[in-house]
């Protein structure tokens, strides 16, 4: 191929862009179907099909572009092999590039160097000085598998959406689940503002895979969570589908909160939120600027990061952009403290905690079943909730090993605290939603142990098979009039063929099972790429042998609660004859997504590590993850490809025997029904009520936050009333008890003054009136008397 | 037309219609309604107009403003009719006319009395912008003093149950803060009798003073500045409202009429953050240094406050007003994220860059989006004349159009990516790490908080199966004019959030130009000093 690397990145940041782009236009449209269309149209579906499978052909063509002008080396390469080390001559072979930086595989014959990724910016939200905001976008091969993935799921969903939501395309539909005064509530239909949210979800979920920078993912991040919080909430008159709705939206902001302490210290200390190291050409200045991207200022091209000999401090490579006063002189190294580089690895973990399910906010994930079942298919189990483990492997370099161990923590408890509640539970949606919560575990596992691969490889795996399934049992409660509680089911292979054997191939991929020598499905794959990983991991740190063995042991539950569903739901005779005999098949625009996901799932993972698919997301692997981590300053290592691959058989073996223990028990209890459930039910029912009662953790959070939240909001809203109003009106009292003082004051004691003055005169006056007689000989005397007293007085005072 | 004279015809024409409202009959209320409209809608068609002849990109320090205006008005005294935009005043200017215009077309709620209500409206406008556009102090405080009177009568005479309480309350507490202001005012004129500039109420002068630019040498001494620092900080806390100043707003606002309402929450509450800005800020640069640590703190605990404090609400409006304290309150943070280090004075400005930035962005998001709710809010009490919050349900269904336009403008509010609220409350939060850790995270803590008030109130509202309060039988569809109102407050609020680096582009230059000469105060290491030297020995 002749393109040059620069014209490449163009290319395919284009083609992504449009691709992440036309879900939106389509959501433009079919958000205002309620004026354009009519309520039993199907149009708002078919633009909605029609911009995510356009999104889909441009992902696919991305793909293949990225393919065949790399020649698909990124295929080529062992994965067991440690990655190779740019070379000189390599850094120096894209020079010219305006967009890409570090290419990663330099290969022994000549042509053009393909860089590992490709970066630019689309649009700039905001400059601030040297703080810029913007959205980039940031392809590599894991962002084209990502792409493939979700444009290639969210097709098919919405394909299925068309014939599962068709109840809706009417002027009077009525829910049955809403009672009101009159009755079953009516409502004119919706299909429309459903096609419209999917739209809207896509493209919020294209933009969060292709994001360049860390802001822009927090971005997205919301954005998919609203649409979550619109979709879970789609039946709006449902008390319960709200209130899963809220639920799902504020853990998330739990989660965000901690995400958002993440980018804040990303940004304090790296001034940058940019993942990875770009040029780009700057047309007013004319020159070519680098600009240094988070990973590249914390690790160096072997993935090492420099501590200094305290621990305490890490040096990054950038220098602080400070404008100094002496010309010339160096400006000092940008350091961040240790401490806040590991809260910032846990802050943007708490993120995805909350998005995908992790403990402690797994809570949220059963209750947004409410929402329709291609919603639970699409959001809650194969893209929005993989956000987390996304960007768990995305952000993986600025990780340090405490980070790490906390993450493989985290999913392993989640694990296996999802699987023993699935045991349990007897909707068949709510089995599959504690399942992905209990796969979302796997992953982040892996990713924790340091195996980046699998994480992301059992990311993909399980996407196909559990839209799968959940498709499925969609079909299965749309084929049976909205009954979920599998209690009431069984025998249901006889009405649903297609239905029933494509879910069984995602049964037996998820469980993992395999048969050696020959092949296995997707599952078996995946998962066995982190057991290994966890097995190699237990044994460079003995201390956390459990980071190996939960997850064995989950392997067997999960084998246990699937097969269980599987057999519950479709085996022996039915349980309930009026469900069983109105159940019927699902027409063709269900079946064909069904079998199109089934294929996949069984043959997405073929070949395993050696397969396609792996090296694919391989090839995307930070620097250093292959080598592992020899003991540093944090007590941990991590192990290398070389070490994992060693591990392989044996891992693979373990988990294998495992998950066929828990087939066969399954097999016992509900295929043969050679036991009863009931009676170990009765046997442990303290343990059952607590597994049923989902570990309690709903309540425990409505007492030590919810309640407290409301208590406090009361206090404060008191607070208002009694002290600051208390003390206003108060005041105002003691004005007014003031102006009354002043008032009495001026009545009683100026005003007495004056009127008493007032009267003093006048009886004065009064007084003297008796005196003006009118009679000339009187007025004389007085004036002689007057006279001579005038006299006398002066006399006496001139003697003093 | 002179740009000189369009500030003064932008400034002065509510008046004018003002004016001429006197001479209509006053049986011809539509006749009036339709002029005092046509009035505001001119004064936003002109402040387009002064938007389209203003240049953000070119401010530097000789040309701080643009449009500038100054003649003698008392010269006795040195005060001058003085006015000017740059890139704060600018947005914000566009924004009372823009939201005037709204208000007033949401007014036909507003039945009695109708000639004083639209005259009072007008001269309410006047001085709105007059604020805005003022340059000298003794202006701008009587601007500020005009802007009082109207809104105490639009609230005292048509207002709700409790009218003459919460006309009386926001006037005191609106009249006590103006008095401090009024202190010191004087304490900076009779300040300034030495300086080149003779005593001067020129807020630039003043700037130049409080800063050491002063060719003389004078400078406000540490005293002077701490001092009227905290007594304008007062003063224009209690508009933006600044816990604990707040407590008028929420009564205000339950008590006013609809669109005195969006006023109040779009436009006055603006003033606050404004006055701090342009006044408190630049000419008592060593107090707001010395401060600023209080005014995290208390922007901190305005957010958080604000957020518990409408939880708890069961009043739609009261609910929607307590929202608003806690939005002003990432104002507050943004604007106070001042932190210096010695020796890197200039250079280590950036986040306060951004927060300041911030500040300004959200004051515009709030501008935008609570008039929007409080709109909204409006829209459903003229039908069912209550606002319980638990006495509502199902409306998403009986308006669907409203409901819409409803979740639209509350999510803005709660601040979602691609609506205007997101950007000032997520980059104010963000800047305010450098700051401190600590205030920053418990900022942070309420996204959690608002997520929770807001959708709790969507839901007992707009969601659910059926309306549970009185009147069902009067909730019709909503109007054509209630669309046009709602669709340009929500359009805005997705404009502003798709596409903030418009807005801050208009800002920028400014911004730079006062981060940049409020840095270079002369005597700010030796407070730097002396906070770093307290804050040793009190072991913070």
């Amino acid at each position: 191929m002749s393109m040059n690397a620069t014209q490449l990145g163009h290319t395919l940041g284009t083609l992504l862009t449009l691709a992440w782009l036309l879900p939106l236009a389509g959501f433009a449209v079919e958000i205002f179907g309620g004026f354009w269309g009519s309520r039993k149209s199907k149009l708002a579906a078919y633009l909605a099909v029609a911009c995510i499978g356009g999104a889909f052909l441009l992902s696919l063509s991305a793909l293949l572009l990225w393919g065949t002008s790399t020649e698909w080396s990124a295929l080529k390469r062992s994965h067991h092999e440690a990655a190779p080390v740019p070379t000189e001559s390599a850094e120096h072979a894209a020079p010219a590039a305006g967009h890409e930086a570090e290419p990663a595989h330099p290969k022994p014959e000549t042509g053009p160097v393909y860089p590992k990724y490709f970066s630019g910016t689309i649009y700039v939200l905001a400059e601030f000085r040297s703080l810029r905001f913007a959205i980039d976008y940031y392809v590599d091969s894991l962002t084209l598998t990502m792409f493939v993935m979700v444009s290639l799921i969210a097709s098919l969903i919405h394909l299925f959406a068309i014939g599962y939501m068709s109840d809706e395309l009417t002027d009077d539909h009525e829910d049955h689940e809403v009672h009101t005064s009159h009755g079953h509530l009516h409502r004119p239909g919706r299909f429309y503002r459903f096609f419209a949210f999917l739209s809207l979800f896509s493209f919020s979920m294209l933009g969060l895979v292709l994001a360049g920078n860390l802001f822009m993912v927090f971005i997205f991040w919301e954005l998919v969570g609203v649409c979550s919080y619109f979709l879970i909430g789609f039946y709006v008159e449902r008390k319960s589908a709200s209130t899963a709705a809220n639920k799902a939206f504020i853990m998330n902001r739990v989660g965000d909160f901690g995400f958002l302490i993440g980018l804040m210290i990303v940004l304090t200390y790296f001034g940058t939120f940019q993942f990875a190291k770009r040029d780009e050409f700057d047309p007013a200045k004319r020159v070519t600027v680098s600009r240094p991207g988070l990973f590249d200022m914390l690790r160096d091209e072997h993935g090492a990061i420099k501590i200094s000999e305290q621990g305490d401090t890490v040096f990054l490579n950038a220098r602080e952009n400070v404008e100094s006063d002496v010309p010339g002189a160096i400006p000092p190294t940008k350091t961040i403290p240790y401490s806040l580089l590991l809260t910032a690895g846990l802050g943007v973990f708490a993120g995805c905690v909350g998005k995908s399910a992790q403990f402690p906010l797994q809570t949220w994930l059963p209750d947004a079943m409410e929402g329709p079942t291609p919603v639970s298919a699409l959001v809650h189990s194969a893209t929005m909730v993989a956000a987390g483990v996304y960007l768990a492997g995305r952000f993986y370099p600025m990780f340090v090993p405490e980070v790490l161990l906390t993450i493989a923590y985290v999913g392993c408890i989640t694990l296996f605290l999802a699987a023993t509640i699935a045991i349990v539970a007897t909707d068949i949606k709510r089995v599959l939603a504690y399942s992905t919560i209990s796969q979302l575990g796997y992953m982040m596992l892996g990713i924790g142990v340091g195996g980046w691969a699998a994480g992301l490889f059992h990311l993909i795996t399980h996407a196909f098979f559990k839209s799968l399934m959940f498709l499925a049992s969609g079909s299965v409660i749309y084929g049976c009039h909205h009954v979920q509680e599998m209690p009431q089911m069984g025998g249901l292979r006889k009405k649903m063929p297609i239905t029933a054997y494509t879910m069984l191939v995602g049964v037996i991929a998820i469980a993992g099972l395999a048969i050696p020598g020959i092949g296995a499905f997707s599952g078996y794959h995946s998962k066995d790429a982190i057991v290994a990983t966890a097995l190699t991991y237990a044994e460079l740190n003995r201390t956390h042998f459990l980071l190996f063995y939960v997850p064995l042991v989950g392997a067997g539950i999960t084998a246990f609660y699937m097969f269980r569903l599987w057999f519950y739901t479709f085996a022996g005779e039915p349980r309930d004859h009026h469900v069983y005999d109105h159940a019927h098949e699902s027409p063709w625009v269900m079946t064909v997504p069904l079998v199109v996901l089934a294929f996949f799932a069984a043959f997405c993972a073929w070949n395993g590590e050696e397969g396609k698919l792996f090296k694919m997301l391989s090839a995307s692997e930070p620097a250093g993850v292959a080598e592992g981590l020899a003991v540093d300053i944090s007590g941990l290592a991590l192990p290398s490809h070389e070490a994992i691959h060693h591990n392989h058989n044996l891992a693979g073996g373990y988990a294998l025997l495992i998950a066929i223990i828990g087939t066969a028990t399954a097999y016992l209890f509900y295929g043969a029904r050679l036991f009863d459930p009931a009676d170990v039910k009765k046997q442990l029912a303290g343990l059952h009520t607590f597994l049923v009662e989902k570990w309690w953790f709903d309540e425990i959070y409505e007492v030590m936050f919810v309640r407290p939240a409301h208590v406090v909001a009361k206090w404060c809203a008191a607070f208002d009333r009694i002290v600051f109003d208390g003390f206003l009106h108060f005041m105002a009292r003691l004005a007014v008890l003031v102006s009354k003082w002043d008032r009495v004051f001026d009545e009683q004691v100026v005003d007495g003054f004056v009127n008493r003055l007032a009267d003093v005169t006048f009886d004065a006056g009064r007084i003297f009136g008796f005196l003006q007689t009118g009679r000339l000989r009187q007025y004389v005397m007085f004036i002689v008397v007057g006279v001579v007293g005038i006299w006398v007085l002066v006399q006496f005072f001139a003697k003093m | 037309m002179s740009d000189s004279a369009l500030l003064s015809l932008i400034i002065f024409l509510p008046t004018i219609g003002a004016i001429g409202l006197m001479f209509f009959n006053k049986q011809s209320e539509g006749l009036m309604r339709t002029f005092a409209h046509a009035i505001t809608l001119a004064t936003f068609a002109l402040t387009l107009l002064a938007w389209s002849k203003f240049e953000p990109a070119k401010f530097d320090a000789e040309h701080p403003m643009q449009m500038y205006v100054k003649i003698p008005w008392i010269s006795s005294w040195n005060v001058n009719y003085q006015l000017g935009v740059d890139g704060i005043s600018m947005p914000l200017v566009v924004l009372t006319s823009f939201i005037s215009w709204l208000a007033m077309l949401a007014s036909t709620s507003v039945t009695k009395q109708i000639r004083g209500y639209l005259i009072l409206y007008l001269i309410l406008e006047t001085g709105m912008l007059g604020v805005f556009l003022a340059l000298d102090f003794f202006l701008f405080y009587v601007f500020w003093e005009v802007m009082l009177l109207p809104m105490y009568f639009l609230i005292g005479v048509w207002g709700g149950p409790r009218k003459e309480y919460a006309a009386i309350k926001f006037f005191l507490y609106t009249l006590f803060g103006g008095v401090l202001m009024f202190i010191a005012l004087l304490m900076f004129y009779f300040d300034s009798a030495g300086s080149s500039f003779k005593k001067t109420f020129d807020i630039l002068q003043l700037a130049a003073i409080g800063q050491g630019r002063d060719p003389n040498g004078v400078q406000f001494s540490q005293f002077v500045q701490y001092t009227a620092f905290v007594l304008l900080f007062i003063g224009f806390a209690i508009k933006v409202p600044v816990w604990p100043f707040h407590t008028w707003l929420p009564d205000a606002h339950v008590e006013a009429p609809t669109p005195i309402s969006m006023i109040l929450a779009g436009v006055l509450l603006k003033m606050g953050g404004y006055g701090i800005i342009r006044v408190a800020f630049p000419i008592c640069p060593l107090g707001a240094y010395w401060a600023a640590h209080a005014l995290v703190i208390l922007g901190v605990i305005s957010i958080i406050y604000g957020a518990f404090a409408a939880l708890a609400q069961t009043d739609f409006k009261r609910l929607v007003a307590y929202s608003s304290v806690s939005h002003m309150g990432y104002v507050l943070l943004g604007i106070a994220v001042w932190k210096l280090s010695e020796g890197t004075l200039e250079q280590n400005t950036t986040f306060w860059n951004m927060g300041l930035n911030a500040a300004m962005f959200q004051m515009l998001a709030h501008g935008i989006s609570s008039p929007g709710m409080f709109f909204m809010v409006g829209v459903i009490y003229d039908r069912v004349h209550h606002r319980d919050l638990n006495q509502f349900g199902g409306l998403m269904g009986l308006m669907p159009v409203y409901g819409g336009l409803a979740i639209g403008i509350f999510f803005a509010g709660m601040g979602l990516p691609g609506l205007c609220g997101f950007w000032g409350e997520a980059w104010s939060v963000v800047s305010s790490w450098n700051y401190s850790p600590l205030y920053s995270i418990i900022a942070a803590s309420g996204v959690i908080l608002t997520a929770g008030y807001i959708l709790w109130a969507v839901q007992r509202v707009y969601l659910g199966a059926e309306y549970k309060g009185p009147h069902a039988e009067a909730i019709t569809p909503i109007t054509e004019r209630e669309i046009f109102i709602g669709g340009a407050l929500l359009l805005f609020c997705i404009v502003l959030g798709v596409a903030p680096g418009w807005m801050f582009s208009q800002m920028r230059a400014s911004i730079d130009l006062l981060v940049k000469s409020i840095s270079s105060t002369k005597g700010l290491s030796e407070i730097v000093k002396q906070i770093e030297a307290a804050k040793q020995v009190s072991g913070l």
